[in-house]
């Protein structure tokens, strides 16, 4: 793989290029008609973004060049000068000059001198006669002339995800090829099996790398987005971005957009206080927002931290009680961080008062389920008076997820390690039944446990039967799951491995059932549910006795 | 698929216009499928059962790639107790309904068959003997003394109809399962 570092010159090379040919059309046109306002506002904008691009890498000789040409074209767009006179053989000489040195960053070369020109192009700033030297060999630059074609293309995500999908088939098939070609045992389909699985390898990590972007693309939009939010309220707001070279699939970033902002939104309206509000409290009167993207192992951690109120534990606790979301009985013994989960239920908000900008009834429940949609993990944490920060964990790519099987009734299932805690086996007599719930004490924390088996065929009115220790034989294999800072554990036959799986969503019309996920193939051929950690633990929380 | 076997019936009515069925046993009867809303039939691959699905719902196979629900209508249909296996070797209807495939998973060898149209008769008579609602009935073929219940299939395969989305139907389909 290339260096970051590369590939932003690669871009930026193939996207100068491409400048430098719409120039060359442009000032083509213009030249046949002066009056051409739609290619003379073209060459502007052209001369602005290769300045812009070319001082961002680096190359000032360029950017120096287009400021150049850009101020002209500014002088004539405001109709101070005209396309005409000693005015033309030197924007084309610029347009040329601008090829050149394009070219020559591209060859590693040394960039041409552009000195001469750019007296000129003070002299035409300035009003003055340009001095035009005797015409420099016409005819070996037309000789030498080179068509070029840009090294980047663009191509729609529709293509790119077709050709995910078609990964993720190839990958499923080259699992199940492996697998017969060890059962036959013949050493030469062994061989071609183990190269074909280097090569879809490659291929799968080369198309999700074809859809990264970074993650700037998108938080670059904020400073703008908060600024206005900022003013609507009539707060004061220093927005610091971090991260944004950190890279994404695009869907990914596409469909977290929307959370992002709600959560951006929330934080100026309801976390940050007002300047007089913060004086009062001897903190600075302008709010901090910060936006922070990093990777942590595979994942993508993309954080809204904002050092305002913080979120009044007592309060939403006080609430999901109001709402009967929990019994106040068993709200005591929550703990904050189960507390601040009550915060994504549907229609749950805080606002006390419904402002333009936030709290318009879409609560964090929308945050949260475009979170679960991607597979990743919504969490919070705040310090009360002192701020709020919101994390999402979000997968690097979406077609691959690691994945823990288990078994259950003889039957393969998988469970996204994305939410997977920890596993654990234990003895019947280190679990505890409380409340007809079984409990397990992990690391001083209380984590109810269900028998997945009967959690997953439990009548559909009607909550479980209270559990039976007695019913308990031998070690239990426990997966711990953790959903929404709620931890639960799953009862499972058996532990099977850890592996890499290519989910396929659920074919109509079982795609009713919402406690899967999809299914995967393995590499036997055999179908395997994925279980869909949120779905699961709701109906658990519908369910218990 | 299907060869066309002329029957009596065709000569006797020149203008008739065929169509070919296939023909499968469900219980005791016969029923036929319109050969175009059938994709193919295939041995009855490895089925996973899924939970919280009705029990005619025999779970989901792997069909060339696509991942396929499939039912037993004889279990629908109530011509079986619920949740008796299936046989070592069953054979799987793939059909095309509105806008997925399903299978239908039938216990002997579906066989095409011809027959002119005007024979289907539109109105059954004695449906109410078996227990297929009339309304997933397009007509009776009666061939060469053979009587066929031709199914209207893409109102079996609604979602609602497959899922049974009726609260009654719910508790038996959440029984406890202990069959994979």
């Amino acid at each position: 793989m290339k260096s970051r570092e590369e590939e932003y010159r690669e871009i930026f090379m193939a996207e100068a290029l491409e400048y430098y040919d719409a120039m060359s059309r442009h000032i083509s046109e213009l030249e046949k008609d002066p009056t051409d306002e739609k290619a003379l506002h073209e060459l502007f904008r052209l001369m602005h973004n290769l300045k812009a691009n070319a001082r961002a890498m680096g190359f000032n000789d360029i950017g120096e060049v287009a400021h150049q040409m850009e101020t002209i074209f500014g002088l004539i767009r405001s109709k101070e000068r005209t396309f005409s006179g000693s005015l033309v053989p030197v924007l084309f000489a610029g347009v040329d000059t601008l090829g050149n040195m394009i070219r020559a960053v591209d060859q590693d070369e040394e960039v041409p001198n552009a000195d001469v020109l750019l007296r000129n192009l003070d002299l035409l700033v300035l009003g003055e006669e340009p001095i035009l030297e005797a015409e420099e060999k016409p005819a070996d630059e037309d000789a030498s002339r080179k068509l070029e074609l840009s090294d980047l293309v663009y191509i729609q995500i529709k293509k790119l995800d077709h050709l995910l999908n078609l990964v993720g088939e190839l990958i499923i098939d080259r699992d199940r090829i492996l697998t017969l070609s060890q059962e036959i045992g013949n050493p030469a389909l062994q061989t071609a099996a183990s190269h074909l699985f280097r090569i879809a390898d490659d291929l799968q990590y080369s198309v999700m790398d074809a859809r990264l972007v970074n993650v700037g693309s998108l938080f670059n939009k904020f400073p703008r987005v908060v600024r206005d939010v900022a003013v609507a309220e009539n707060k004061e707001v220093e927005l610091t971005i971090n991260g944004q070279d950190i890279q994404i699939d695009r869907n990914i970033l596409q469909i977290i957009t929307d959370a992002l902002l709600h959560l951006v939104r929330n934080a100026i309206g309801h976390g940050l206080e007002t300047a007089t509000e913060r004086r009062r409290q001897g903190k600075p009167e302008q709010g901090n927002l910060i936006l922070s993207a990093q990777t942590e192992r595979d994942d993508v951690l993309i954080q809204v931290i904002d050092d305002g109120r913080g979120i009044d534990v007592e309060q939403v606790r006080r609430k999901a009680v109001e709402r009967g979301l929990v019994s106040a009985e068993a709200s005591k013994s929550l703990d904050a961080n189960a507390v601040r989960g009550f915060l994504f239920e549907p229609g749950f908000s805080m606002a006390k008062e419904v402002t333009d900008i936030s709290g318009r009834g879409v609560g964090l429940d929308v945050v949260k389920l475009a979170i679960d949609s991607l597979g990743g993990q919504l969490r919070v944490d705040s310090v009360l008076g002192q701020g709020t920060t919101f994390t999402l964990v979000l997968p690097t790519s979406i077609a691959v997820k690691g994945a823990l099987l288990f078994e259950l009734e003889e039957r393969s299932y998988a469970i996204p390690l994305m939410h997977t805690d920890s596993v654990v086996s234990l003895q019947p007599k280190q679990l505890h039944v409380v409340g007809g719930v079984l409990m397990a004490r992990l690391l001083s924390e209380n984590i109810p446990v269900v028998d997945l088996r009967t959690l997953l065929h439990s009548a559909s009115d009607g909550v479980l039967l209270p559990a039976v220790k007695a019913e308990l034989q031998g070690r239990q294999d426990i997966i711990i799951v953790n959903y929404n800072n709620r931890k639960l554990g799953f009862i499972v036959d058996r532990f099977l491995r850890q592996q890499d799986i290519v989910i396929k969503p659920m074919s109509k019309p079982l795609d009713m059932i919402d406690l899967f996920g999809g299914v995967t193939l393995l590499g036997s051929g055999q179908v395997c549910l994925v279980i869909d950690v949120p779905a699961l633990t709701r109906l658990f929380l519908a369910k218990r006795p | 698929m299907a060869e066309i076997e002329p029957t009596s019936e065709k000569k006797a009515i020149k203008q008739d216009k065929l169509i070919q069925l296939i023909v499968f046993r469900l219980g005791d009867e016969e029923y036929g499928i319109r050969i175009e809303q059938v994709k193919e039939v295939t041995v009855t691959p490895e089925i996973a059962k899924m939970p919280k699905t009705p029990s005619f719902v025999k779970g989901i196979a792997n069909l060339r790639g696509d991942i396929i629900a499939v039912i037993d209508l004889e279990e629908r249909f109530k011509l079986r107790p619920a949740n008796e296996p299936l046989p070592a070797m069953s054979y799987t209807l793939a059909i095309e309904a509105k806008d997925y495939t399903i299978g239908i998973v039938v216990r002997e060898v579906p066989q095409p068959l011809s027959v002119p149209m005007s024979i289907i008769e539109k109105t059954p008579e004695f449906i109410q003997d078996i227990n297929v609602h009339d309304k997933y009935i397009e007509g009776i073929a009666k061939v060469d003394g053979r009587i066929i219940i031709v199914l209207d299939m893409p109102k079996l395969l609604s979602p609602a109809e497959i899922m049974q989305l009726n609260p009654k139907i719910e508790s038996s389909a959440a029984a406890p399962r202990t069959r994979a």
